[in-house]
């Protein structure tokens, strides 16, 4: 027993031993993380509005697009996009085509964050009493001003939480772009896994790993959000 | 106490004609024209459904007539009449800035909760009116004495009784200094012992000269503090006249009825 353990605290030394694996694969990591993020709020403030908006026509699409990516499972929408337009195009075509699996990976990856940023960014709009919002413009606040001072610091509040969790669940999603090629770390692991045959220390080192990080940016987002929740109240 | 007359100088600060108002297939309004003089304290009394708070709204624009004239100050609300006499809705810039003569206070008073009480105040006069924020404030603090809130000038409304939100609503509404004051049922989600101090301000404010349009259930303020009592059924005015002509002796049977159902 005691051995096994002394025997795996040496085996979290391949971290080290193959860190020019491991640490590139970490960065990848962040870096999805990092665009999805940025693509994932992007398209979360477009569809908002399009799912906010009164023409009926881009409600639908908004409702389309909410609906398809966030009852679609992420490897599913991952896996499909990685092979499914290389596959059409490429008989389309003629010719062989292939897509950079990183860009793949985020664009799916964001499609599917989006749709959870777009309803998260939705529902921190309407938990804003149409009141509040009659008193602004019952003053001659016009629609802009009325948005910015009245609506968004409500609804970010509100919204904070959710929003934060989002992000935190990006990243987690972003240890499954190694099903599509992409050196992250899991991809190292797996890879130095199955050279080295030490799969335990590996794989509990790599949890371990995701749980520090994921800890760090939960505790960072509370300390971040608890202030703003709590003006006001 | 003046009484409006048609023969009445003051100047005609809200003024109403054939408003109609349709939500789909149901008539709200059916026809309202009223005349507000500068100074007047104008109650509208009347059962719920009768189109009391749709006539307020409207006169702010918070919803669109289906059809009618309102003028605030002279000027058309929502509507313009080009050169060939052409009637055209007017642009939004036109009714933000025809709104900012008007002030209104809501029945769920509607504090911005993320402000606080002075905040609330200043923040509307500053960026709307684009005075300088010291002037501003010097006024703020004067409202927040008058409402008797200078104590609360920092705290969030959460932190204010219902009571108290009402008046530092009142307080916002009124640092626009707006033409009229439009007050929609102000203390029907009031706690009982708490309607007192906002009927208390709202008195004060009469008393001043200032032209309010009051919707309320308060047939005791009504009576001692309104110019005008307008008592609307249906959409339609039912009746109109001194508080004493129409709360004591109205004329028509349904308003007797009205009066005796909530005054008994």
């Amino acid at each position: 027993m005691l051995d096994q353990f002394t025997s795996m605290v040496a085996g979290f030394s391949l971290f080290w031993e193959y860190k020019a694996v491991m640490l590139p694969g970490l960065w990848y990591n962040f870096l999805v993380f990092f665009l999805v993020v940025v693509f994932g709020i992007v398209l979360g403030l477009a569809f908002s509005t399009i799912r906010l908006s009164t023409n009926i026509v881009l409600r639908a699409i908004g409702t389309f697009y909410t609906g398809l990516f966030r009852n679609a499972p992420e490897y599913v929408t991952l896996v499909w996009f990685f092979y499914v337009p290389a596959l059409l195009l490429t008989k389309l075509l003629g010719a062989n085509v292939t897509f950079e699996p990183l860009v793949v990976a985020v664009m799916a990856l964001s499609l599917s964050s989006g749709a959870f940023y777009t309803e998260i960014f939705r529902a921190g709009i309407l938990s804003v009493p149409k009141g509040h919002v009659e008193a602004a413009r019952g003053m001659g606040m016009s629609r802009t001003l009325t948005l910015r001072r009245i609506i968004l610091p409500q609804a970010v509040r509100q919204m904070l939480p959710e929003f934060f969790n989002e992000c935190v669940s990006v990243f987690k999603g972003t240890t499954l772009v190694s099903l599509v090629m992409v050196p992250d770390l899991v991809y190292g692991v797996n890879l130095v896994s199955s050279y080295t045959g030490q799969a335990l220390p590996l794989y509990t080192g790599i949890a371990l790993i995701y749980f520090a990080i994921v800890f760090a940016m939960t505790t960072i987002a509370e300390k971040l959000s608890n202030p703003w929740r709590d003006k006001g109240n | 106490m003046p009484i409006a007359t048609s023969s009445d100088e003051r100047n005609v600060v809200v003024k109403v004609v054939d408003l109609h108002k349709s939500f789909g297939k149901l008539e709200v309004l059916r026809g309202i024209s009223l005349d507000v003089h500068q100074g007047d304290v104008l109650t509208l009394l009347g059962a719920s459904g009768s189109g009391k708070t749709t006539l307020l709204r409207c006169i702010n624009y918070l919803e669109q007539p289906t059809s009618g004239e309102i003028y605030i100050d002279g000027r058309p609300m929502g509507f313009r009449i080009d050169t060939n006499g052409e009637r055209s809705n007017s642009s939004q810039k036109d009714i933000n800035s025809l709104r900012m003569e008007i002030g209104m206070v809501f029945q769920q008073f509607n504090l911005w909760p993320h402000m606080t009480a002075l905040e609330n105040i200043i923040e509307a006069p500053q960026r709307v009116r684009k005075l300088p924020r010291a002037e501003v404030e010097g006024f703020a603090v004067e409202l927040l004495e008058k409402v008797e809130l200078l104590d609360k000038k920092d705290q969030y409304p959460a932190r204010l009784s219902g009571g108290q939100q009402q008046r530092v609503a009142i307080a916002r509404a009124l640092a626009m200094q707006p033409k009229v004051m439009l007050f929609d049922e102000p203390t029907s989600s009031l706690d009982p012992e708490l309607i007192g101090e906002v009927l208390g301000v709202m008195r004060s404010l009469a008393e001043e000269g200032t032209t309010m349009i009051v919707v309320t259930h308060e047939v005791g303020f009504a009576r001692e503090v309104a110019d005008r009592v307008v008592l609307l059924h249906n959409g339609l005015v039912e009746e109109e006249g001194s508080p004493k002509d129409v709360i004591e002796n109205p004329k028509s049977e349904r308003s007797k009825q009205f009066f005796s159902s909530i005054l008994h």
